[in-house]
């Protein structure tokens, strides 16, 4: 069976809350994968060799705790999947400055994307129930094609951020306005505005969620089977 | 003699923490250090220049099981601050959206437990139990995506009230839910109380992690900010309150005290404030008030759903002013508290936060000490962190 | 070239309820289809273009056919249909949803049905995916030139808007017909438009447009079982009169003409974004 970890760094857990939101189909999920570490639903305290780690969470750089276990999980996992926004694009961590008690000084966090080689990126806060699952199935069953944007994400995620789809729709003459962004935006930073996206830039937390959505930046071509 | 001992990292919660004990040569624990580690990602600077409408967004992301009770206490504070009023449908929409989200947390934390008072050969009550409060967390998240926006930090929680009324469909989605999610209450409260009455039993120490701390709670489903003195409140670095260096050094919160000591909040400091529920017991009985809580709620939300108009109005007109407020509400695990300090121009000036989970930190250090090193964890689990 | 994509039927269709037929623009399947859902609780919500005044659109989700009748007629410009998705399913509780759009919104629902990261418990209540044929879109203020200053008409007189036959025609609450060529009308075409090589909506579930079929019919592929479950179902129960395509004027023929065009151009232009180093959708 395929070992699963699953890696808490610099989060709030909601990505695996998201996950948990399968409901009555965890089991089932649960069933298919050896879940050999997860700190907050098992008992395992140290992280074992596994196939997949799923970690959330940004590093906190300033504190070597954090530091050391990105690194391990790189060593201990063959693929490396940043689960969410704080891993994969940075999130709401990215404004992170520090000065605040009780530890002044942890002040710089960073998208696990930009402290090791990840191997797949799901941005998002928090990724759907349905995203996460469908990621790890593919994992499971070796579909790269379908973890091929995933895998684009990991290598550039730190650019997976709001304003992406004004810099590469908007700006590139390629939005047509349908709206996807505005939909998908999890804090509702986006409105439709005479047919184009509106980013109240000041509700923007980093997530990456707009512009991964938006069908005019990437559009796999097995979306195109339909039955 | 004592021994210390290092449980790193405690398992089967939120976040990251270590126990560390001193333990006598009988096992009892004489002295417990419970120290979180979690690195702070400094909500409380992160907002500070920022429009007043990012704080809820941001605050919620401090904790991805109990978001809405930040995103609640963030506006109740800068609503507080501004004296902003909450139209009567957008706070029962507020109340509403907060219960649902105990209704899920509180399930969520029973399968965290759970394991502590089964037993290995019981297997197929296990996965019946994950199935019971799996189906428990699927209500309170359709009523959190629903009346929130979405299950996971609510967008639809905002100043001012909420962004939008929910329809005649979707309330009566919510009420049928409610109705499952009563009978599985029952259900849940019944098997859960058996299984903790069956292990203090078999340990044969009934008043496992009992404490003669004082509660903190100012309601019982949504949160009053006029029920806590707040001239009690104090916070202290942990430099000042512990004398262990390594404490000292390690922890990532600080310690809040009510009246100068450490307060227990959540299930059973609420229950006992507002309710009946016994003071001073084992702190297995917090699982059991927390099973309880369920369908308080539930019949709140019910309460909630005949009061609320889906025609009314749920957002006042924001107008910024200089001043500061309070926001509490009651999280699942404890009273949560923001205090904002707003500018007129609509940006945050200073911004604290008491996150819940913090009254417990050294509360947990005080059940655990006399009691048996094993049930350590047992007993820091008890108090949802 | 595939003009078409995926399809298991294509017919010539028409609404047989009267309140559609008096509103809708040409076989009025899209209400037709709607409404059926409604009635017969296979949808609960659908989301479709309001008319906002003076030929402005807005998305709405509508959960009675009252409400898809007023909405009903084509939308000559951008109405962003999949910002209101998630709102359909969250404060309004719909399950099993139906949604109409141009053939680039049928390309994104689809998207977000694969990839639904930011689409929590989204996927799994779209119904229905009604495509409409669609050749290019004017922004609004696109559309009011091209009314007001090509064919001299004050919009608010505006009753209804039709591409068909080369033109585009305007007609007015005063009994007057104006048209203007299609390539007068050109240059207030959106510019995202032409990276678009879908002209029937391919990936919709059931697509449609009035091209191919005589006036106030309407043509109708059949692409997914979905679609052709809803659809048999709605000619059973009589929603729906039905012709075979082949029986019809001017026929398949011109659909097809009109999908390799936008095809062709559309690909070069494709081609030409990629010479300049410009990004286009992979």
């Amino acid at each position: 069976m395929v070992k699963v970890a699953h890696v808490q760094l610099c989060s709030c857990c909601g990505c695996l809350v998201s996950l948990a939101d399968t409901y009555e189909k965890l089991l089932d999920v649960l069933n298919s994968i050896e879940l050999v570490y997860c700190q907050t639903l098992a008992d395992a305290r140290e992280i074992p060799e596994c196939d997949i780690a799923l970690v959330e969470g940004s590093v906190c750089l300033d504190d070597h705790h954090s530091l050391e276990v990105a690194q391990e999980v790189r060593k201990k996992a063959k693929i490396v999947v940043a689960l969410g926004a704080c891993a994969a694009t940075g999130g709401v961590t990215r404004y992170s400055k520090g000065n605040q008690l009780s530890k002044p000084v942890h002040s710089s966090f960073s998208p696990l994307t930009e402290v090791i080689k990840v191997d797949l990126a799901i941005p998002g806060c928090p990724p759907s129930p349905e995203a996460i699952v469908d990621v790890i199935t593919a994992a499971l069953n070796g579909d790269m094609e379908y973890l091929h944007p995933f895998a684009e994400l990991a290598e550039n995620g730190s650019e997976a951020c709001g304003c992406d789809v004004i810099y590469k729709v908007v700006n590139k003459s390629l939005c047509m306005g349908c709206g996807t962004c505005a939909a998908a935006c999890p804090t509702r930073a986006i409105e439709m505005e005479d047919g184009r996206p509106n980013i109240i830039k000041e509700l923007c937390i980093k997530c990456g969620a707009c512009s991964v959505q938006c069908p005019r930046i990437r559009f796999p071509e097995l979306i195109e089977k339909i039955e | 003699m004592s021994n210390r001992i290092e449980i790193s990292p405690t398992t089967r919660h939120e976040g990251h923490a270590k126990l560390i004990l001193e333990v006598d040569d009988e096992g009892i624990v004489s002295k417990a250090y419970y120290l979180n580690t979690t690195p702070v990602r400094g909500f409380e600077t992160m907002l500070k220049g920022k429009p007043a409408e990012f704080a809820p967004i941001a605050v919620m992301r401090i904790c991805g099981i109990c978001q809405t009770t930040h995103g609640i206490a963030s506006c109740e504070a800068i609503e507080n601050a501004i004296d902003c009023e909450v139209p009567e449908d957008g706070l029962l929409l507020r109340e509403l959206v907060g219960i649902g989200n105990r209704l899920h947390s509180h399930p969520l934390h029973h399968l965290l437990t759970v394991d502590d008072f089964l037993k290995p050969d019981e297997t197929e009550l296990r996965i019946e139990l994950i199935k019971l409060i799996q189906r428990m967390r699927k209500v309170g998240q359709l009523i959190v995506d629903i009346v929130g926006g979405e299950g996971i930090h609510p967008p639809n929680i905002v100043i001012g009230g909420m962004r939008t009324n929910i329809t005649e469909r979707a309330k009566s989605k919510i009420y049928y839910a409610l109705r499952q999610y009563e009978k599985d209450a029952n259900e849940l409260y019944e098997k859960y109380t058996w299984l903790i009455e069956r292990f203090l039993d078999e340990i044969g120490i009934p008043d496992l992690g009992a404490h003669e701390y004082p509660y903190i709670a100012s309601h019982t489903t949504y949160g009053d900010r006029y029920a806590i003195n707040w001239n009690d409140v104090t916070e202290i670095p942990a430099q000042r309150y512990y004398d262990d260096e390594e404490a000292k050094h390690t922890t990532t919160v600080q310690i809040p005290l009510y009246g100068g000591v450490p307060a227990e909040g959540g299930p059973r400091a609420r229950m006992v404030r507002f309710g009946s529920f016994r003071e001073g017991g084992s702190a297995m009985d917090i699982n059991i008030a927390r099973a309880q809580e369920n369908l308080g709620a539930t019949y709140r939300a019910f309460e909630i759903l005949d009061e609320l108009d889906l025609n009314g109005k749920t957002r006042a007109e924001v107008v910024y002013k200089d001043g500061f407020g309070i926001g509490v509400h009651e999280a699942p695990r404890a009273t949560n508290t923001h205090m904002a300090e707003v500018g007129k121009d609509g940006r945050i000036k200073s911004y604290r936060i008491i996150a819940a989970s913090t009254w417990n930190f050294p509360i947990v250090e005080k059940a655990i000490e006399g009691y048996p090193q094993q049930y350590a964890e047992v007993i820091m689990r008890a108090y949802d962190i | 070239m595939d003009p078409f994509g995926t399809y298991k039927k294509v017919v010539s269709a028409r609404s047989t309820l009267k309140e559609v037929l008096k509103k809708a623009q040409d076989g009025g399947i899209v209400s037709t289809a709607f409404i059926y859902g409604l009635e017969n609780n296979l949808l609960d919500g659908v989301i479709v273009a309001d008319n906002a005044g003076e030929f402005r659109a807005i998305p709405k989700v509508a959960t009675t056919p009252e409400e898809v009748l007023e909405a009903a007629g084509t939308k000559y410009t951008v109405c962003p249909n999949v910002s209101v998705l998630k709102s359909a399913v969250r404060e309004y509780g719909c399950e099993k949803i139906g949604v109409v759009g141009t053939p680039c919104q049928v390309r994104a629902v689809r998207k977000l049905m694969k990839y639904p990261i930011g689409f929590r418990h989204i996927p799994d209540k779209i119904s229905l995916i009604i495509g409409i044929f669609c050749m290019e879109n004017f922004p609004y203020y696109g559309l009011k030139l091209i009314v007001e200053e090509h064919c001299g008409v004050k919009m608010e007189d505006v009753v209804k808007l039709d591409i068909g036959k080369g033109k585009f025609w305007v007609y007015t609450k005063w009994g007057e017909t104006k048209a203007v060529k299609l390539k007068e009308t050109h240059p207030y075409e959106q510019i995202a438009c032409h990276v678009c090589t879908d002209y029937t909506a391919e990936l919709a579930d059931i697509s449609t447009g009035s091209v191919g079929s005589p006036d106030g019919w309407s043509t109708v592929f059949i692409r997914t079982t979905k679609g052709e479950e809803i659809f048999n179902k709605m000619v059973e129960d009589g929603y729906l009169e039905v012709k075979p395509i082949e029986e019809v004027k001017p026929g398949l023929g011109l659909v097809e003409k009109l999908a390799l065009t936008k095809k062709e151009k559309n690909l070069k232009e494709i081609e030409h974004r990629k010479e300049l180093g410009l990004p286009v959708p992979y």
